[in-house]
């Protein structure tokens, strides 16, 4: 299986892969519309050294754009989460569950967290299947 | 005294209609603080354990703490305390509110009754003065009407009423403050209703002071700005405590159809604090001096169980009236809340005593000729508002209930006793220590049986909040083992029962950094207490309850969880799981310092500096 730098495009098209052949994921999230930007906030001490902008898209069960972008991009989307590289390591690496990573203020979220919770389930199916990357991390596993 | 305090408790004997008042030394004050707590203390030095608990003798203690009145977010609260007439052990419950403060502002820390009335009274208190009012006209008005008349004839009071479940002695009977706000849990309702007293009315403007104006500013300001960048308040305000019941419903922590069934994603779906914003929510509403407001205030326009505008269900009742017994309908569930609110009845223990009945009607065990003809099955909300003023007058079969779930069970048979979840006599709130082992623990050894707010254990074992600056701990715990848990569950209760004792919201308690608590804690009163000093109040509340229990009759065996808790489930989250119960006690016992059976050993009551409860225990014989 292939390795895959993590936040790069490439990282970021195998996790849209992922997503788009899951059909779990296509039942669970049929009703959830918009994108997500995840803000990876600078870190040089773990090779961050400049914060990076991921923006990816869903609409009723099917994935549109996983790009890495700018910072005046990112915040176009719906929902905009932000956060220590540490913390997005641990979330992606399943050390850490996002949704307790979101309530203990390590990771944040701007936009409707009452949708959030509502569509709690596929939140979890999106980072599920980002855990399952092999992913390389710039400072290391 | 300290700062922070009003420096007065009132003393009110209904048998002789007399108020008095007392002081409490800043050492008591230093050591307990305040709340249940400081409650605990007097219960223990000055009233008879062994009394019945509706007996006249028996005090009913209203308590507040240090921060009440100050302003600092979250603490409008206050405990109510009594021995339990449900449980027969310690009994307290928490509220918020307007009540807290307000007592505090008329220059009371406190107020204890003893005592019964000839005949129905309610205790008005005023700028330092008080008095009893004949309350005859009041007594048999539900709790929103008795305080809409009290607030009529006398206005701007606050209100602490019982309803018709506390006066006819409902063993989970409540009381409500200005009827959105209530001490629900372990019948403390029904102590009011012994004493005949209908209701408490109060006012007061004093200003409390402050050891260190500045500090406390500064404290205060942290607090606002912790709170605005919390998620957990954010999700409180957007959707009051049921936020968590879809999240809750992944992750094992609901219980269905009487704690039997893993997971039903419709039935949370339909009972979810996003669903409650969508349909019958009318706007949010706040205690006094909260900015989190995660109350909700509801209205059900049309249909069988339309409702005025008013309180909405918390999460619990949502989960007893909803889960519980298999409910789809969230107006329903409104309509059970509104009258449990009205009459006055804890709706988790009500909830949870009519989820028993409903699995014991399909058991075959329990008939409609048992049941006054009403056929209690599952979701049958119509049912279930028939039988509700049944329980609060204590009619037929709602008689039965009115003892609570496990006494009823006891009067039918083994079968029945099966099927009633509870510890020490208190029905499980809605979390399932099936999928939370450390939950289970801190319900095996909560001081008022199973109980989710002693502690803060549901906070930092769910994740919601981590603190490793006051303990070590994880950023984040497995649910369905029980590794780590003891220790865990050990210093979440001795920081969570802070909550209590400083009269603090936990949901506050959970939003905000401990160093921010501290140093309004320290600002208001100037004790400089560090967070070891702090934290050793809690473990001394917790041991100087057990103390208590202890003298009642509480032992080893009594530290255990429900047959039906102790059996997996085959879905959901938690399938397969349950606690390890042996393990972790043995390791919690270790923790606290008691004996295997159940007894705090004389050293750690010596360290604790509560040597006259070792004498007390001791003494008995142990």
């Amino acid at each position: 299986m292939a390795n895959y730098q993590a936040m790069t495009q490439e990282w970021l098209e195998a996790w849209k892969q992922k997503i788009a052949g899951s059909k779990e994921y296509q039942e669970i999230a049929k009703n959830w519309e918009g994108s997500v930007s995840i803000i990876v906030n600078p870190d040089p001490e773990r090779g961050i050294p400049e914060a990076i902008y991921l923006f990816t898209d869903y609409w009723h069960g099917e994935v549109r754009d996983f790009l890495i972008c700018d910072k005046a991009k990112a915040e176009t989307a719906k929902f905009v989460m932000s956060g220590d590289y540490v913390r997005w390591k641990q979330v992606a690496k399943k050390e850490v569950d996002s949704t307790k990573a979101l309530m203990q203020g390590k990771l944040k979220l701007k936009g409707d967290l009452t949708y959030v919770v509502r569509n709690i389930k596929t939140v979890n199916k999106v980072i599920d299947l980002l855990c399952e990357i092999d992913t390389v991390w710039p400072d290391g596993p | 005294m300290a700062n922070g305090y009003a420096g007065r408790y009132l003393r009110v004997d209904l048998t002789e209609g007399r108020c008095g008042d007392f002081r409490v030394d800043e050492p008591l004050q230093r050591a307990f603080i305040g709340g249940s707590s400081l409650g605990a203390k007097l219960f223990l030095d000055g009233y008879p354990l062994s009394a019945d608990p509706l007996a006249p003798e028996c005090p009913l203690m209203v308590m507040t703490g240090p921060l009440v009145g100050s302003g600092f977010p979250g603490t409008s609260r206050f405990a109510v305390c009594a021995k339990s007439p449900l449980t027969g052990i310690w009994g307290e419950s928490a509220c918020g509110g307007t009540f807290g403060p307000e007592l505090k502002r008329a220059g009371f820390d406190g107020i204890i009754v003893t005592g019964r009335a000839a005949a129905p009274v309610m205790l008005s208190l005023r700028e330092g003065e008080a008095c009893l009012r004949d309350a005859t006209a009041l007594w048999g008005m539900d709790i929103y009407a008795a305080t809409d008349q009290i607030k009529q004839d006398d206005p701007g009071v606050k209100v602490l009423a019982i309803g018709p479940a506390g006066e006819n002695g409902v063993r989970f009977a409540a009381i409500g403050n200005d009827k959105g706000h209530f001490v629900g849990r372990t019948g403390l309702g029904a102590v009011m209703g012994a004493k005949r007293l209908k209701a408490i009315a109060v006012r007061g403007t004093k200003k409390l002071g402050k050891a260190d104006e500045g500090r406390y500013r500064e404290a205060h300001a942290a607090a606002l700005r912790e709170i605005k960048d919390s998620a957990l308040a954010g999700s409180l305000h957007a959707m009051g405590s049921d936020a968590g019941m879809d999240i809750g419903m992944i992750n094992g922590d609901v219980p269905v159809r009487n704690w039997t069934v893993g997971e039903d994603f419709d039935l949370s779906a339909a009972l979810s604090g996003p669903t409650l914003s969508e349909t019958y929510l009318t706007r949010a509403h706040a205690c006094s001096h909260c900015p989190v407001a995660c109350k909700r205030i509801v209205r059900v326009d049309d249909g069988p169980f339309r409702t005025e505008e008013g309180p909405g269900p918390e999460y619990e009742t949502c989960g007893t009236f909803g889960t519980m017994i298999m409910n789809r309908d969230l107006a329903g569930v409104i309509k059970a809340n509104e009258l449990c609110n009205r009459y006055g009845m804890d709706t988790i223990s009500c909830g949870s005593a009519i989820a028993w009945a409903m699995e014991l009607t399909e058991k075959g065990v329990l008939t409609p000729e048992m049941t006054d003809g009403i056929e209690l099955r599952w979701g049958d909300m119509e049912a279930v508002l028939r039988l509700l003023p049944r329980i609060a007058r204590r009619e037929g079969f709602g008689g039965l209930l009115a003892q609570g779930s496990l006494a009823a069970a006891r009067t039918i048979g083994p079968q029945a006793e099966d099927a009633v979840v509870h510890v020490k006599g208190l029905d499980l709130p809605m979390h399932d220590p099936r999928g939370f082992h450390g939950m289970g623990l801190a319900y095996m050894m909560s001081n008022r049986g199973a109980c989710h707010l002693q502690h803060a254990v549901l906070a930092t074992e769910q994740g919601m909040a981590s603190w490793p600056q006051l303990f070590p701990m994880k950023d984040d715990y497995r649910g369905t083992t029980s590794e780590g848990k003891a220790e865990l569950v050990y210093h979440a209760e001795n920081y969570g029962i802070l909550g209590n004792s400083l009269a603090i919201c936990h949901y506050l308690v959970d939003c905000l950094q401990p160093e921010t608590i501290r140093d309004a804690f320290n600002a208001v009163t100037g004790f400089d207490y560090s967070f070891a000093d702090l934290m050793r109040c809690g473990a001394r509340d917790w041991m100087l309850k057990r103390g208590i229990n202890n003298l009642l009759g509480v032992t080893a065996k009594d530290d255990c969880l429900p047959k039906r808790i102790m059996t997996p489930l085959a879905e959901g989250a938690a399938a397969g799981s349950v606690p390890d119960v042996e393990r972790l006690k043995n390791e919690y016992y270790a923790l606290r310092g008691l004996d295997e059976r159940g007894i705090p050993r004389k050293e750690k009551l010596r360290e604790l500096g509560l040597d006259e409860l070792g004498e007390r225990l001791f003494a008995s014989g142990r």
